[in-house]
């Protein structure tokens, strides 16, 4: 009797049938792994990317496109008065558009490079880099919570249980780690909707991403307990060892008593190269100033996780998450993004330099966006509320070519007109980017095959951004 | 969003790809025995048939035949070639019955005394004897929790707590221990209030006692809390409209997936295109459920609350004084104190004693099993009818868009089910309709719903269903392996009253139940890697309770406790780090709910426990049919290098100490028993002794909290002791059952 996978691939299946049938059979054969083998093997994408890895920048908050990426002279002149009748008709959560005012921008802005690219003030050192950039300007979703669109910013969709980005590129394309975590989620503060961020949603759970702590023991469980010598646990682990061995002995078909023999060597191996990882004490003091990085610095915190992230590349990491918070700007909205700015800014101007110098720019895909911008009208004093209907993102290295800007949102940046740029592109472009049809990579889940980009990612950038 | 035009035909385009829409075969398969080759509809919307089993005398291996099961089942292996594997022996049975029925180990002595049972009918007694145990329901409950979607919170950003989940997670226990019929427990959850209408008010002719079947009524509707649980988009009360639209979307997609193993979500957007299911369908059966709410249902009567009013002021100052006598524990723990600080204490102590004499002699209520009961007034999470001016319209959306409604909807039955059954589609309004399609969903000649359910129990017990995707009897779902014997054992459950033990009588006592695992040919893995046929037993990694079980037992620290509020165990800095609100992880106050069984700990959407996530517990998002089963890192991890197991592995060395004595030898069998079922070999325990003496040779750190009885060995032994027995809690042996 022919089984799913056999039918789906010889029978009646018009589209993607060897790239499917080849995951399914990853997925029907026993779900055991260790990185770099089983799942969890390196596989080659469906088509030639330019990008290996993600460090995907999360801004968790909300930063406003206003002071970053987009500006808008219309609103100095509009500022403290109504909106134009057009716009008052928008349905926002909190703020009554009717009688809102305008507020202008709160920092002014340059152009850049040879391409003239357009960056708020807060950013200068990242403006440096302004022809490595692609801007987004017309990124939309419709939600205007944070916990909703975090998930949606993460996983496609407003609905919890299914997975996010990072997970479907591990599935996708495989880990190139011995030591490691395919997919590795490091954050400044603490992440808001718990694993959600990070989850394998309807994927084995073998695709989950790693939480990784800055501080102390890195990942769960690494430290060996204090009444344990070292010797002692690799006597302990010979011994389990060999009795798993023998156990297996009789025990013949099945992969998954030879997989967790293996994993015991892999969490052996893990817990010299997960405190290796994150121990920056081996660079050099001047990459460690590139990246902003000084006891009582405010770039300390994020020029450390950047610099991790680079090192986690160098180490075969194929997905790392590296979430900023604090860009929740409901009150001073100049204040908060003037520190946002100074804690980012240099950090991640230092991760592309350094990426660059190192080679690794190329075939390392950053993206840089928050779960959505900010609005064009006041909320309180001086403050701006949240606005997922146009809002930007920038995203450098993984072969594009940069000094560019997508789409556009109308005079006031209320919302994205030109080009636009639905969450479910910004995903199917940043697979595009990886090598990996967005429409093709699917997993049979609840009655469907399933996909991060689900019916949408009809506006997929990615060969647009690679050209020049 | 509003998606038009060409934008919008192209995502339909897509969409109907993955709903798998554009297959042009009109099935999945039409391979030998399966009714889907067979004209007409698909098999699943055929009433089951009663097939008679293949005869004794047509079968080579009649040896391997213990009851009509094996006829199907060695019927289908003798037409691929492949023998079936021998019986495996009474140590593996015993230990496969014992965390099949109750997720627990056996104990050495109950081990020792299977073996020595030399009557001929020893298993069919074992498995009564489980089957009468409490933990029996703990063990299945938890198995139709998962197809529950359970959860004690809500999930996304606030997660917000589900104070009275637990009953709905009691309610099943106890269901599956009174051995329910299984229609009863698909009735009372769908529509328990509506076929049962009932309430705590005074009953003129019991003034002081609730009467049995008032009882019986209130807990049909705790069955309703099903439909409670699920997850909640809590922040989109800002859009009251999407709020009642995405619970009331769970419900319907729930009750689909949960009873009658069906995945309808492709025809909330457009037609079904693989299953015979149309979007009227889809919001027909969303109108069933537009007239019901969740309320608070009081579990008391009048009395009861006025008793408590009296005593809970009482029952706070208790709490108070013991918060004060824990406070100054906590500020002084370790220090010695002053001779005013000893009468200070003394006096907080007197305080407490006092404060508890002060309470009346028995605590208010039958449903408060104790004061600490009393501190919230009992209620439970139900189902119930809305005003009729307040029943929301349903309209048929387009495209599933909140914003697109099309033609408004009444309530009715999927058509192609109801004709099938013979049924007249349309449902009363507005209420009542959810009575209706309880009642025809526990027909005994409704083509889904015994089957569906048959399907799982042969799932928990296999591993894998016949048919092996529980929650998808359609055709996007596989074909059942062996559609006869599905049918067959489908016709005697609902001949036994829909009664689930019988069903494990007859499963368990089969050739096939009774199985090697420890077998393979060459042949055999090529024909059938996955053993679809049975022709072994599957070896099964322990599920992660079962595992947080059975180091407990071992241990000898499990609290055997049954029901109530979930418990909050402790957890290492590394593990909680990444939880935000810290104080959803409110740590269990009292120590001995620490060692509860897995089953109780408290199961939130946002923040599973961390042993837990990494054995694979559900998603709890959407009804889980199967657990994934992955092996993993930080599995391994977990079992070297958490405090939690090698605490637990402490009280085992302890226990070892205690039971046997200061030497060695008969350390290293007594720990093998307790750990493995079996003494160790002569190689391994001369292995073990060996991995004792390296040990002992180190340094020696001291231990936490070492337990009394530990100390009567020198340091360095302890500690060697302590690791040896956190060794076996890592062996495959331990973590897989045969």
């Amino acid at each position: 009797m022919p089984t799913r996978r056999e039918f789906l691939e010889h029978g009646g299946l018009g589209f993607g049938a060897l790239a499917l049938g080849d995951l399914l059979r990853q997925q029907a054969t026993a779900k055991n792994a260790s990185p770099g083998v089983g799942e969890l093997a390196t596989r080659p994408p469906h088509l030639p990317g330019t990008a290996r890895n993600v460090i995907f920048l999360f801004m968790q908050g909300g930063p406003s496109q206003l002071e970053t990426f987009d500006r808008k002279p219309v609103l100095t002149r509009f500022d403290g008065k109504l909106l134009p009748r057009e716009l008052q008709d928008y349905d926002l959560a909190q703020i009554n558009t009717a009688d809102a005012t305008v507020m202008a921008p709160r920092f002014p802005f340059g152009r850049f490079g040879e391409s003239g690219l357009e960056i708020s003030s807060i950013f200068p050192r990242l403006s440096a880099h302004a022809d490595r950039l692609a801007v987004i300007r017309s990124m939309h979703h419709d939600l205007f919570i944070h916990g909703s669109a975090m998930i949606m910013m993460h996983s496609g969709t407003q609905l919890l249980g299914h997975p996010s980005i990072g997970s479907w590129v591990v599935y996708g394309l495989g880990c190139e780690s011995q030591n490691l975590p395919a997919y590795i989620a490091m954050t400044d503060g603490i992440f808001r909707n718990g694993a959600s961020m990070y989850s394998s949603g309807f994927l084995p759970a073998i695709y989950q991403g790693t939480d990784m702590r800055i501080q102390g023991a890195p990942i769960q469980n690494l430290s060996r307990p204090s009444t344990i010598s070292s010797t002692a646990q690799r006597r302990l682990l010979d011994q389990i060892n060999a009795w798993n061995r023998r156990h297996r002995a009789t025990r013949p078909g099945d992969s998954r008593l030879d997989a967790r023999i293996s994993n015991y060597e892999l969490a052996f191996r893990m817990q010299t190269a997960a405190p290796e990882l994150i121990d920056l004490s081996r660079e050099t003091r001047e990459t460690q100033e590139l990246y902003g990085i000084g006891e009582g610095k405010p770039t300390d915190r994020y020029g450390k996780m950047c610099l991790m992230g680079r090192r986690m590349v160098e180490r075969g990491v194929r997905y790392v998450q590296l979430i900023c918070g604090g860009w929740d700007a409901h009150g001073d909205t100049e204040g908060n993004h003037a520190g946002q700015g100074r804690k980012v800014d240099q950090p991640i101007a230092g991760l592309i330099s350094d990426l660059r110098r190192r080679g690794l720019l190329e075939s390392t895909l950053i993206v840089w966006v928050g779960e959505f911008g900010r609005t064009p009208i006041k909320q309180g004093s001086n403050g701006r509320d949240h606005h997922p209907y146009g809002f930007s993102a920038f995203m450098a290295g993984g072969g594009i070519r940069g000094g560019k800007t997508i789409g556009a949102t109308d005079d006031f940046g209320f919302a994205a007109v030109e080009d636009k740029v639905h969450v479910n592109d910004l995903h199917a472009t940043m697979l595009g980017l990886m090598g990996i049809d967005h429409e093709e990579l699917t997993y049979f889940f609840e009655g469907r095959f399933r996909r991060l980009t689900d019916v949408g990612g009809q506006n997929n950038l990615a060969t647009r951004l690679v050209r020049g | 969003m509003c998606i038009s035009g060409p934008a919008y035909a192209t995502r339909l385009l897509s969409c109907l790809l993955l709903c798998g829409g554009l297959f042009t075969t009109p099935r999945l398969s039409a391979a030998d025995g399966d009714p889907a080759a067979d004209a007409g509809p698909h098999w699943s919307f055929q009433r089951p048939r009663d097939p008679k089993p293949p005869s004794r005398d047509s079968l080579k291996h009649r040896k391997r035949i213990r009851n009509l099961i094996d006829h199907f089942v060695l019927a289908r292996l003798q037409s691929r070639q492949l023998p079936p594997a021998g019986p495996a022996d009474r140590r593996t049975l015993i230990r496969r019955a014992h965390f099949d029925l109750l997720g627990l180990p056996p104990s050495p002595q109950a081990v020792k005394q299977f073996l020595a049972d030399s009557r001929s009918d020893a298993w069919e007694r074992l498995i009564d004897r489980l089957l009468e145990s409490r933990h029996y329901g703990e063990r299945w409950g938890r198995h139709w929790l998962d197809v529950a979607r359970y959860a004690d919170s809500g999930g996304y950003e606030t997660d917000i707590y589900y104070r009275n989940a637990w009953r709905y997670r009691d309610y099943v226990v106890k269901s599956f221990n009174d051995d329910k019929p299984y229609d009863v427990f698909v009735q009372e959850q769908i529509a328990g209030d509506e076929i049962w209408p009932d309430n705590l008010d005074l009953d003129p002719r019991k003034v002081y006692k609730v009467s049995d079947k008032k009882r019986r009524h209130l807990e049909a509707r705790i069955g309703t809390g099903f439909y409670t649980l699920g997850p909640q988009v809590h922040e989109s009360a800002l859009d009251a409209r999407r709020l009642h639209y995405e619970t009331t979307i769970d419900w319907v997609d729930s009750t689909a997936s949960a009873f009658m193993g069906l995945t309808l979500g492709c025809a909330r957007c457009h037609e079904h295109k693989f299953d015979p299911f149309t979007q009227a369908d889809y919001f027909s059966l969303h109108a069933v459920f537009a007239s019901a709410r969740a309320i608070d249902l009081p579990l008391w009567t009048a009395m009861e609350e006025a008793d408590w009013r009296q005593a809970y002021p009482k029952v706070i100052a208790v709490e108070r004084a013991r918060r004060a006598y824990r406070l100054f524990e906590s500020r002084h723990a370790g220090k010695s104190l002053t001779p005013e600080q000893v009468k200070q204490k003394q006096d907080l102590l007197n305080a407490v004693a006092r404060s508890v004499l002060a309470l009346p002699e028995r605590a208010a209520g039958q449903f408060a099993v104790d004061y600490a009961g009393l501190m919230h007034k009992p209620v439970a999470r139900v189902l119930a009818r809305r005003h009729p001016s307040l029943i929301p319209p349903i309209h048929l959306l387009l495209r599933g868009e909140l914003k697109s409604p099309g033609q408004r909807m009444d309530p009715a039955l999927p058509a192609v089910l109801a004709t099938a059954t013979d049924t007249p589609p349309t449902l009363k309004k507005p209420f009542g309709s959810r009575k209706q399609l309880a009642l025809w969903l526990t027909r005994p000649d409704h083509p889904l719903t015994a089957r569906v359910m048959v399907n799982r129990i042969w799932q928990w017990h296999f591993g894998r269903g016949i048919v092996e995707t529980p929650n998808d009897f359609g055709r996007m779902g596989q074909p059942p392996t062996h559609p006869d014997l599905l049918d067959w054992l489908t016709a005697r459950f609902v001949a036994d009253k829909w009664r689930i033990k019988p069903l494990h009588r007859l499963i368990m006592n089969s050739g096939t139940y009774r199985r090697s695992s420890r077998f393979a040919t060459a042949a055999h893995l090529k024909n059938d890697p996955d053993n679809s046929l049975l022709w072994r037993a599957n070896r099964r990694r322990l599920e992660a309770e079962a595992l947080w079980d059975a180091v407990h037992v071992s241990a000898g620290t499990l609290n055997r406790a049954f029901g109530g509020p979930p418990v909050v165990p402790p957890l290492a800095p590394d593990e909680i780090a990444s939880l935000r609100e810290k104080w959803h992880w409110t740590v269990s106050s009292d120590p001995a709910q620490h060692t509860r069984r897995g089953l109780y700990i408290m199961v939130r959407r946002n923040f599973k426990f961390p042993m837990f996530e990494v054995f694979d517990t559900p998603v709890t998002s959407v009804s889980c049919p199967v657990r994934d089963v992955t092996t993993v890192a930080p599995q391994a991890l977990w079992g070297l290098n958490n405090k939690s197991v090698i605490r637990q592995a402490t009280h085992l060395a302890a226990r070892v100490v205690t039971e046997t004595g200061p030497k060695p030898n008969q350390q290293v069998v007594r720990a093998w028993q307790i750990v493995l079922g079996r003494p160790p070999s002569d190689t391994e325990r001369t292995q073990a002794l060996a991995l004792l003496d390296d040990l002992a040779g180190g340094k020696p750190t001291p231990l936490d909290n070492t337990p009394d009885a530990l100390k009567s060995l020198s340091g360095p032994r302890q500690q060697a002791l302590v690791q040896f027995c956190l060794a076996l809690f890592n062996l495959n042996e331990f973590a897989f059952v045969d």
